[in-house]
């Protein structure tokens, strides 16, 4: 898991429920679409995550509150923290789909594939110029607006990987992006496109 | 033959992706709504989960009348699973309007929050001279040329939301982008006429 546990800003933490949360999304409908029990379960540990993040920024927004201003901009604060926990909770619904071997039903596929931005798999062939590079260098989203939310290395997940992160041969990625983007992706992946642009 | 035919299939496709769709836009704007302090925006993302709602109840009603074959109950089940969640998102996501609309004083910290995000949200505004002016959406092809796209667009008063492919950016329309944070400077860059290409 990239992301650990640590106390901080309140700034810092709500960023952190809002990367989560978002990204729970998108991890969990690709767990239901590829019906994967390991990214489900991922899911649930980073809904596990997201609720622990939000103890701790309920505790920092009630230190930080000094008068009747900061109680008003706090209430901003927990409701905001309490949305992302929403959508964090909406995502471990999905996932427990996949844990509960509920569906998937057959039609999702097709219906997934009608979506403005779509979520894929693609396995890195040796042969792939992304092998060996880490996200910060391949830069994938300015240059094919396509984002790794998730990495499958061996039996383990990254999710959310960071940008030192370095990509290696076999490893499977989790791309989010626009249909034309992840064509490009799954084709440099298999080694048939060569150069990134 | 029992079970649901191909059209009734395409039907509830339809409206599940819909909501799906729908949920994720109004997760933008609300966001879009809290640092730009916009009422408008919120009361967009409250319509717009009343039109969940009623989706949601079409959407039920569609696989009802499929009437899914008792082997396929739990594939139908997994469909209407789904369709509950993308209905939390949308709630969460009034939620965060309603802190708008209640009027709120909102934390400065929440706009950093969003800057910071690995995903910001941007306002910019298209000046004459930009070369975002008088093309389509589909032809900018901003998801793809910088990992950006837009959620929704400022006319003169009014707001197109989630616009269209074929949607033509005019001049000094105010566009909110939402994406990879990286791309920001470049936006505002080409919003402004300062970058000439994408």
């Amino acid at each position: 898991m990239e992301l650990e546990y640590k106390p901080g800003s309140i700034r810092e933490l709500l960023t952190e429920i809002k990367d989560l949360s978002e990204l729970m999304i998108d991890l969990a409908y690709s767990a239901v679409l590829f019906n994967d029990r390991g990214l489900a379960k991922e899911v649930l540990k980073l809904g596990e995550m997201v609720d622990n993040l939000r103890d701790q920024l309920s505790m920092e927004n009630m230190l930080a509150v000094r008068d009747a201003d900061d109680a008003e901009m706090g209430v901003g604060i927990a409701n905001i923290a309490s949305a992302a926990d929403k959508i964090s909770d909406a995502a471990v619904d999905m996932a427990y789909l996949v844990i509960r071997k509920i569906g998937p039903h057959k039609a999702l596929r097709e219906a997934f594939d009608s979506a403005l931005e779509r979520v894929e798999r693609a396995r890195l062939s040796p042969r792939s110029i992304l092998v060996g590079k880490t996200l910060d260098e391949l830069q994938l989203p300015a240059r094919i607006g396509v984002d790794v939310i998730a990495i499958r290395r061996w039996k383990r997940w990254i999710a959310n990987p960071s940008e030192e992160r370095r990509l290696k041969a076999e490893d499977t990625l989790i791309v989010r992006g626009s249909r034309e983007g992840i064509d490009d992706l799954k084709k440099l992946a298999q080694g048939r496109m060569r150069k990134l642009e | 033959m029992s079970g649901s035919s191909p059209r009734q299939l395409k039907k509830i496709q339809k409206h599940l992706m819909e909501l799906k769709n729908t949920s994720e836009l109004m997760i933008d704007l609300a966001y879009s709504a809290l640092i730009f302090d916009s009422k408008d925006i919120a009361e967009e993302v409250q319509r717009l989960e009343e039109y969940v709602d009623g989706l949601h109840t079409k959407f039920e009603m569609s696989i009802l009348s499929a009437q899914p074959p008792v082997k396929e109950a739990d594939e139908f089940l997994s469909l209407i699973r789904l369709s509950l969640a993308t209905e939390k998102i949308a709630d969460a996501a009034a939620q965060i309007a309603g802190t708008v609309l209640r009027g709120i004083e909102p934390h400065p910290i929440l706009a950093v929050v969003v800057n910071e995000a690995e995903e910001t949200i941007a306002m910019v505004n298209v000046s004459e001279k930009s070369v975002l002016a008088k093309r389509a959406l589909k032809e900018l092809d901003l998801p793809g040329n910088i990992g950006m796209r837009v959620i929704a667009i400022r006319r003169r008063r009014k707001w197109v939301y989630s616009p269209r492919a074929k949607t033509i950016i005019l001049p000094n329309d105010v566009l909110i982008v939402r994406g990879y944070a990286e791309s920001k400077p470049k936006l505002e860059g080409l919003a402004a006429g300062r970058i000439r290409e994408l």
